[in-house]
């Protein structure tokens, strides 16, 4: 029997986070006017512990006994080896997992839900509020909260609410009062729904209803939590990476790649914060937050004539297109969008420490699937964007017969989000469905232009 | 209308939903910022929304970046104080 799991012994638990802040300059978050938002500013709905957190530039700070105690529940997480994958895949590559979920929500959101829900306890604060989307974040806090004796408060949007009910029963079951967004119980649940009665809701009118929630809260004692992009939130999340070094150190081997999803940052932070810092040292290593694709590839469209700007002045040129009114996203070369990402994470970028990746939508659910056979595990949908790119990695290495190490945040299991993968085994998720009369509408554009001959060097 | 039909996993909500959803007015009246991010692999998403919005509303889709996350807060904050008359 080969050994596949790294299990780090509880005494040896990380004491403290890594604050990237210490090691990497960022702009001051600025006000709407424009001056730099202060502790005071934050203070209607977050405790000024974590204010101070949010804002400090210390390198590493204590985790509390109280918080490790929680997460001892299911932590310190395994490190796995995905020696099934690497057989499936006949790679030299050694892949490893760490497996996040573990937690009893199931995905790595309970990292930074627990220490929130203490610093709340201990600042006085009685019940939190946020808002969620599908409940995964939701769910954390409401598991987070019970085991501070804490009030939770979660507005779920609508259209999630009514597509996950098991979501609110879940949050029920911690004690969690789950209701729909927009509600009547606040003023912008009320403006919408006089709006429009039927709103499926949307993440902004949720998030609205919550600070309201706690800001009108006259006797202080509520206060708002958020579960990704802010610096406290990746700073609770970078105990996967520490236990990762420690685990690491424990086999005496060193990651060369470092993968992780990137949809708000905190599960890619977690895992990879601790590594830029070695990067920062002087350590080679690659690190790749992963998004799904955001824009055409060359051989999804058509190879034609066309101008190269949207009004059409400019010369016709050979070029693959989808049409002159066709706009890619911007940003588009790195794959990356910034938007709703953590903006240490886009600093990163910027500093060229971490270097982009996107997949494809079918690519990752191809590699959920490849992971849940070879492997056992069902990621969650957002966890096999990064399974995607070290599918992609491990088909590299044995092109280039290299036996490098790659290390990936399995940030949580799929078992609540199966309609997803039903979808993609119906072939209702494909990467280009552009009904055939929509392509050619989209190429009737080219149709007076003169047609490029296709020449090729033969190289 | 025909793409509105057309359904997808939202990435921020993390469950399906259709064009016609991410298109909906938010509270300041545009669509998700995500929209092209997320529609582009299923039609012209931008043509579509070209001819849909004004020239303003379509560029700012495609180049306006949102503000950071804690100024946005700064601005609920408010918001939700005006609302409960606490400013």
């Amino acid at each position: 029997m080969h050994d596949r799991k790294i299990d780090l012994p509880t005494r040896e638990m990380p004491r403290q986070w890594y604050n990237i802040l210490a090691d990497i300059p960022l702009n001051p978050p600025l006000k709407p006017d424009g001056s730099p938002v202060g502790p005071e500013d934050l203070a209607p709905v977050f405790p000024m512990n974590l204010i101070e957190q949010e804002m400090s530039p210390e390198r590493w700070i204590d985790i509390p006994e109280p918080v490790m105690d929680v997460l001892s529940l299911w932590r310190p997480a395994p490190l796995l080896r995905a020696r099934g994958l690497e057989k499936a895949l006949g790679t030299p590559a050694k892949i490893y997992y760490k497996y996040e979920g573990g937690s009893p929500p199931g995905s790595h959101k309970p990292n930074t839900a627990v220490p929130q829900a203490y610093y709340n306890k201990v600042f006085g604060i009685e019940r939190m509020t946020t808002e969620t989307g599908a409940g995964q974040w939701g769910s954390a806090l409401s598991f987070a909260c019970s085991q501070f004796g804490l009030e939770c408060k979660v507005y779920m949007v609508r259209i999630s609410f009514d597509q996950k009910p098991y979501r609110k029963a879940m949050m029920q079951a911690w004690g969690g009062q789950c209701v729909p967004s927009p509600s009547e119980e606040t003023q912008a649940g009320r403006n919408a729904l006089e709006k429009d009665p039927q709103t499926p809701g949307s993440l902004g009118i949720a998030i609205s209803e919550a600070i309201e929630a706690a800001v009108s809260d006259t006797s202080g004692k509520t206060r708002y939590s958020l579960g990704s992009v802010l610096n406290h939130v990746m700073l609770h999340q970078t105990i996967i990476g520490l236990e990762a070094q420690k685990q690491f150190a424990m086999i005496g081997e060193t990651p060369d790649v470092i993968i992780g999803c990137a949809g708000g940052g905190s599960n890619f932070a977690g895992l990879a914060f601790p590594y830029v810092r070695d990067k920062i040292n002087g350590q080679d290593i690659a690190i790749y937050p992963v998004e799904p694709a955001a824009c055409p590839t060359l051989t999804q469209a058509p190879f034609v004539y066309d101008h190269g700007d949207t009004a059409g002045y400019t010369p016709l040129l050979p070029m693959h297109s989808l049409g002159h009114a066709f706009v890619p996203p911007p940003i588009h070369a790195g794959g990356l969008r910034y938007h709703g990402m953590a903006p240490t994470v886009s600093q990163l970028v910027h500093e060229g420490l971490i270097e982009p990746r996107s997949v494809r939508q079918t690519e990752a659910y191809e590699a959920g699937v490849l992971w849940a056979r070879s492997e056992g595990f069902i990621p969650a949908p957002e966890t096999t964007n990064a399974l995607a790119q070290v599918v992609k990695e491990a088909r590299q290495a044995k092109e280039e017969g290299q036996e490098k190490t790659i290390a990936v945040s399995f940030s949580g299991h799929g078992l609540l989000d199966l309609a997803a993968y039903d979808k993609y085994f119906e072939g209702e998720l494909t990467d280009v469905c552009m009904l055939d009369e929509e392509m050619q509408a989209s190429q009737e554009v080219f149709s007076e232009f003169p047609k490029p001959e296709s020449l090729k060097s033969g190289k | 209308m025909f793409f509105d039909e057309l359904e997808m996993r939202c990435p921020r909500l993390g469950g399906p939903v259709n064009f016609g959803y991410c298109r909906q007015p938010e509270k300041d009246a545009k669509p998700c910022f995500k929209i092209l991010d997320c529609w582009w692999q299923r039609f012209d998403v931008a043509g579509h929304l070209a001819a849909c919005l004004t020239r303003e509303e379509f560029e700012a889709l495609g180049h306006r970046r949102p503000p950071e996350k804690l100024t946005s807060l700064i601005d609920l904050i408010e918001q939700a104080q005006k609302n409960t008359g606490s400013l």
